[in-house]
């Protein structure tokens, strides 16, 4: 999105012309229809890259015994000899109506396995950026009081190595160190919410931290490097300092909120990367969530339930990148009071 | 997985800050720094595909079962083999290979197409802008590994489907580097004097907007290219990117992990030179974009 | 300063940053070769089965782990492979013990009439269901008719002319063609499992599916599909002392791997079907490893349709190019015995050695080569998804190719494969043949019979003689005609055979039961293990 491309806040971006009265809500209308098309868009572009696998369904449902009079009966059942347009328009009135299809495995309403499947994933990455976060922010707080410290220099190692390392070695390795050697977590397996909280936490902190380590890195670098280019050039915090205000009210109070800036958008474009991320982590830790659906999916060639997944996953991550955007335009005064900068 | 895209240019905004400080620094320092990394990436792409030509090393597939699962340091196969009895070492020159091939194609094409619909919608604003920018945008909308999945599934896995796929990931990315940084170029002076002196568009983009956003690109490039690593070894983990039995890091963890308990080197082996790649792609770039000051 | 200490810093920081990962990986590498036996040598049952407790049985994820369409027998197209949790929840008409003796569970016997056309089952009386609605000869045959009904590609395949209860504890079933293996063939049937009709056409089959009521040992407390099944002990079950289990739970874990550090952890106590041979050697330091009686053969499919397996001698050179033993011996320990024909040790009719089988013979399988052309063209060669079967199938690939044939790998999950052998594109294929009975299950037919999808063989002197076989009553009869079959199939070169495979059940040292501690005759690959003799000892 606009804001998020452009380098500072208010960058020069095709909407600088800003009219009188109430910038932020023309600024949200703006960026609400742009993202319509892209909504489109994607779903459109699920529909064309599913419609494309090879293999016919009717047949591949009906198994190995079916006549071709049943294969036929059943394509004519399914819709799948329309054409292609024609398809695509059922799905999408059906999209909107909330029906996303049935799986062909089990017959079950798409919307209702992934009401069973989201939240499972929703809790995973809400625990994986909370920790992520939280922690990041701790240690750029640090660094920002000590700059270019030891807790700096940690810093910075820490998060070489958390942007290198693959997620799916480093859950291998979490689960044989913290859970076969030292059992402390669950190797595998998930405990709802409803059943015990404290085992619920558990059984999500090694997936949670196999996900949360490159974000914890990458939010760890930029925080860093924001904080402290605040602390050199910016001149209130200069002037605060020359006014004798001790260190930490400087970092809590003010370069800290300001660097937190770019970081809510990064959050938001975060979420497609982590959706890929737990297509990989779910299943080794088997939890039931939305990625381990979508594996088995494709492994079963059930088309509807591949369609819903990465529909709902697209579309989520199309409004959370337009919430940043409106949370960013909306927290910067430069943009909110309609001040032009390039 | 990795880094994401804006973050990487605004981390690399903040370099001043730091490099200011580095300059007070020895200068043997940050050579070393650069030339580290690079040296070792250097070195292991010249031993994955010049040692094989040069030396005779057992073959990654086709192995005799009879060597099936020897331990490393066995005489003749220094990280020992696997189950089915292909050299160990064999298969990582090849799979990094693998790994270097698709990385660089990935990166390749993400410049070159995504760097030119990026400089194009900077560059002319607009409604090319507009139209460049809504494409980008479903596509980076497109969860990647899942598109990357699908791709693979239905087309059967193989090398060329694992650079298509991942194409679709580093297209939009680099493209919306391209923008921001030719945004950010268009406002300069030295643009608007380009302008005014009559010079037409494509020789601005050619002589001015294009040297000039070279060095961000190629720093993003350096650590996209390790995520693209990443990313194939995730598909090939997955089953649906290198197909068995030819070599690839991913596979081999994934092969590895079946029998991590028992032979845990089948899997720290290949770890470890995905990890050390990947991190020197990131030091590389680090280092080069201190080095520009970008 | 050239060795200013921020330089220092930076090396020591890059350095140190590789090293520490490095090392946290090796020190895992090295603990894990000081293999910790930790539990102690205490026999095992040595106290007797106690009443109580909950355990935990780990499945994997593709095979017995996946119930993505339920449980409802005439639905779950993952019957056979699911068949610990079917056989929890609704118990089944007979079990096959220790030995292969047929034990009555729900039915307490049966004879096979008119020439094999008429099957009687006599049904255990005074059980109920788990909703407390009756278990009687009604309800069974209900079942039955509602399973041959049914689209699933599960439904059993006898040729049935009428379902009918001369009692309240009887149910004969006639049957269009005879057949002497009817009873062998209920054990993977989905007609072994009994499901409430009440509960069905009360709940309706989606809901049923997913909550199903049985007669079983154990009754359902929660269920998500393909992930976790938590199964309570049936206060009514028909059988006085038994189930001795308070609490079972299914969970799918992604393999053996995953299921040894699950067990390793504590997280369960059984795990079925390990097949990796190192997991297996590791697993029995800590763990009471069982290997069951081996009656799933590994076999070579070869597609006769089409080019070039319809030239005999093409076929002739694979068993020519095949050298089973090193494969045996360095991949799987010589944990399976070596098989030329369809049937294992642990099955009936079992013959280890086929007369005219062709065995390893390089420089035959040369000349071969080159007189089918098969040197010319490159071969698909499929399997399914898992280390066996591929390692087999790569092993095989590297022994074709020093003697001029040339093969590629594709490794499909379950659907994929299933849809290959329909398109009828395939070439060549690493699969199973063979059960406890030929006629039972992934049998004979199913690979080599011309109205099977998955059949390769197109011939009618074969698919007479495999009717035959599956028709007669007399045993002896019968392993006759399947030794006229495989001595066929070797003589036509229809297909290789390979080993006879036998799963390795894991458990912890202190849970005993027949499946567990006592090795089981495989029904479809694996056993069925009979839950409600599974009891801790101390």
């Amino acid at each position: 999105m606009a804001a998020a491309e452009g380098l500072r806040p208010g960058a020069g971006t095709e909407f600088t012309r800003r009219a009188p009265g109430s910038p932020t809500l023309r600024l949200a209308g703006r960026r609400l229809l742009a993202a319509i098309p892209v909504l489109w868009g994607v779903t459109f572009l699920t529909y064309v890259v599913m419609n494309l696998l090879p293999g016919d369904t009717a047949q591949l449902l009906l198994g190995a015994n079916a006549t071709p009079a049943e294969i036929h009966q059943l394509s004519v059942e399914l819709h799948l000899n329309e054409p292609f347009w024609v398809r695509y328009g059922n799905w999408l009135g059906g999209v909107f109506h909330g029906s996303l299809g049935t799986s062909l495995q089990n017959g079950e309403n798409v919307t209702t396995i992934l009401g069973a499947r989201l939240p499972v994933t929703a809790e995973l990455l809400l625990y994986a950026f909370v920790v992520s976060l939280v922690l990041a922010v701790g240690l750029a707080a640090l660094v920002a009081r000590w700059p270019h410290g030891i807790m700096d220099r940690l810093s910075l190692v820490i998060s070489m190595m958390g942007l290198s390392v693959a997620p799916y070695v480093l859950a291998l390795v979490l689960i044989y160190l913290f859970a076969v050697k030292v059992q402390w977590f669950p190797a595998i397996g998930y405990t709802s919410p409803s059943v015990s909280l404290v085992e619920n936490i558990k059984s999500l902190t090694l997936p949670a931290i196999a996900i949360g380590l490159p974000l914890f890195a990458v939010y760890t670098r930029l925080l860093r490097a924001d904080i402290l280019e605040q602390l050199q050039r910016e001149d209130y915090i200069v002037t605060a300092r020359a006014k004798g205000v001790r260190p930490w009210p400087i970092v809590l109070r003010h370069a800290l909120p300001n660097s937190m800036f770019g970081l809510i958008t990064l959050v938001a474009l975060n979420l497609g990367t982590l959706i890929g991320a737990t297509v990989i982590i779910e299943p080794i830790f088997s939890l039931p969530g939305a990625g381990d659906i979508l594996v088995q999916s494709i492994n079963d060639h059930d088309v509807p339930v591949i369609e819903g997944i990465v529909v709902v996953f697209a579309v989520v991550v199309v409004v959370a990148n337009l919430l940043a955007d409106l949370l960013y335009a909306a927290l910067d005064p430069r943009i909110r009071y309609g001040r032009v900068a390039s | 997985m990795a880094a994401s895209l804006p973050d990487l240019l605004l981390t690399a905004e903040k370099a001043p800050a730091d490099s200011a400080r580095a300059r007070g620094q020895a200068g043997w320092a940050r050579s070393l720094r650069l030339w580290l990394p690079a040296g070792f990436l250097i070195l292991l792409a010249a031993a994955c595909f010049l040692w094989p030509q040069v030396y005779p090393v057992p073959k990654p597939v086709g192995g005799s079962v009879l060597n099936a699962g020897l331990p490393p340091l066995s005489p003749g196969h220094i990280f020992g083999t696997d189950p089915v009895g292909n050299d160990v070492f064999s298969r990582i020159l090849y799979g990094g290979q693998v790994s270097f091939e698709v990385g660089f194609a990935v990166t390749a094409i993400g410049l070159a197409v995504g760097g030119s619909l990026g400089v194009t919608a900077g560059y002319w604003g607009g409604a090319v802008d507009a139209i460049i920018s809504r494409v980008l945008d479903v596509l980076i909308a497109f969860p990647a590994l899942v598109l990357a999945l699908a791709i693979a599934e239905g087309l059967g896995p193989s090398e060329l489907h694992v650079i298509w796929a991942l194409s679709v990931f580093s297209i939009p990315a680099t493209g919306r580097i391209a923008r921001s940084a030719t945004l950010a170029l268009r406002e300069q002076t030295f643009m608007l004097a380009a302008r005014l002196s009559g010079t037409r568009g494509p020789r601005i983009l050619l002589r001015h907007v294009i040297p000039n956003i070279v060095p961000q690109l190629m720093t993003f490039s350096l650590l996209g290219f390790g995520v693209v690593i990443i990313l194939e070894g995730a598909l090939s983990y997955l089953g649906l990117g290198i197909p068995l039995p030819e070599a690839s890091w991913g596979s081999m963890i994934a092969q590895g992990q079946q029998t991590l308990t028992a032979s845990p080197d089948l899997v720290l082996i290949p770890s470890a030179f995905l990890f050390a790649t990947v991190m020197s792609l990131n030091l590389v770039g680090d280092a080069l974009r201190e080095r520009w000051a970008i | 300063m050239w060795f200013g200490s921020t330089g220092r810093k930076r090396i020591r920081r890059i350095c140190l940053g590789g090293s520490a990962v490095l090392l946290a990986l090796t020190a895992a590498a090295c603990s894990s070769a000081s293999s910790s036996s930790s539990t102690s040598a205490s026999t095992q049952a040595s106290t007797g089965p106690h009443a109580g407790g909950s355990l935990t049985v780990f499945e994997w994820n593709g095979y017995s782990g996946d119930w993505p369409a339920g449980l409802d027998p005439a639905t779950n197209i993952n019957g056979a492979a699911t068949q610990s949790q079917m056989d929890a929840v609704y118990g089944e008409l007979f079990e096959l013990g220790p030995n292969g003796a047929i034990v009555p569970d729900l039915a307490t016997g049966y004879s096979i009439t008119n020439g094999g056309k008429t099957v009687t089952l006599d049904i255990r009386q005074g059980v109920t269901f788990t909703d407390g609605t009756a278990f009687n000869a009604t309800a069974v045959a209900w079942n039955i008719q509602r399973d041959l009904k049914s689209s699933c590609t599960c439904k059993p395949t006898w040729q049935v002319t009428s379902v009918t209860t001369p009692s309240p504890s009887t149910v004969q079933i006639n049957l269009a063609l005879p057949d002497g293996a009817f009873i062998d063939q209920i054990f993977d049937s989905i007609a072994d499992w009994i499901a409430s009709p009440t509960a069905v056409q009360k709940m309706g089959e989606k809901a049923f599916a997913v909550n199903p009521v049985g007669a079983g040992p154990f009754e359902v407390v929660s269920d998500t599909l393909s992930s976790v099944l938590v199964l309570k002990k049936n206060p009514g079950y028909w059988q006085k002392g038994r189930p001795y289990l308070d609490n079972l739970t299914f969970k799918t874990v992604g393999g053996d791997e995953a299921a040894y550090e699950a067990m390793l952890a504590g997280e369960g106590q059984v795990y079925e079907g390990m097949s990796t041979p190192s997991l297996i050697k590791q697993a029995a330091s800590h763990f009471n490893v069982v290997n069951e009686s081996p009656s799933t053969v590994y076999d070579l499919q070869l597609n006769t349709l089409t080019p070039p397996f319809n030239n005999a001698k093409a076929r002739q050179a694979i068993y020519a190019a095949t050298n089973i033993q090193p494969i045996l011996s360095h991949i799987f320990a010589n944990a399976y015995p070596i098989a030329q024909g369809f049937t294992g040790p642990g099955g009936i009719c079992n013959e280890p050695t086929v007369p005219g089988y062709q065995g390893y013979d390089p420089t035959l399988a040369k000349t071969l080569v080159q007189q089918s052309g098969l040197g010319n063209v490159t071969i698909k060669l499929g399997t399914i998804q898992n280390p066996v079967a591929e390692e087999t199938t790569e092993a095989l690939q590297t022994e074709w190719a020093s003697v001029g044939i040339h093969a590629t790998i594709a490794d499909y999950p379950l659907a994929t494969l299933i849809a290959q052998f329909v398109s009828g594109k395939w070439q060549s294929m690493v699969q199973t043949a063979g059960a406890w009975d030929p006629a039972g299950g992934v049998g004979v037919g199913f690979r080599f019979e011309s109205t099977s999808p998955f059949s390769g063989v197109h011939n009618t002197t074969l698919n007479n003689l495999l009717n035959q076989a599956q028709a007669v009553t007399g045993l002896s009869q019968r392993c006759a005609l399947y030794n006229q079959a495989a001595a066929y199939i070797a003589k036509n070169y229809y297909g290789p055979f390979y080993f006879a495979y036998a799963p390795a059940n894991v458990a912890v040292k202190n849970v005993v039961g027949p499946g567990i501690t006592e090795p089981l005759p495989t029904v479809v690959v694996q056993p069925a293990i009979l839950w409600e003799d599974v009891a801790y000892t101390s």
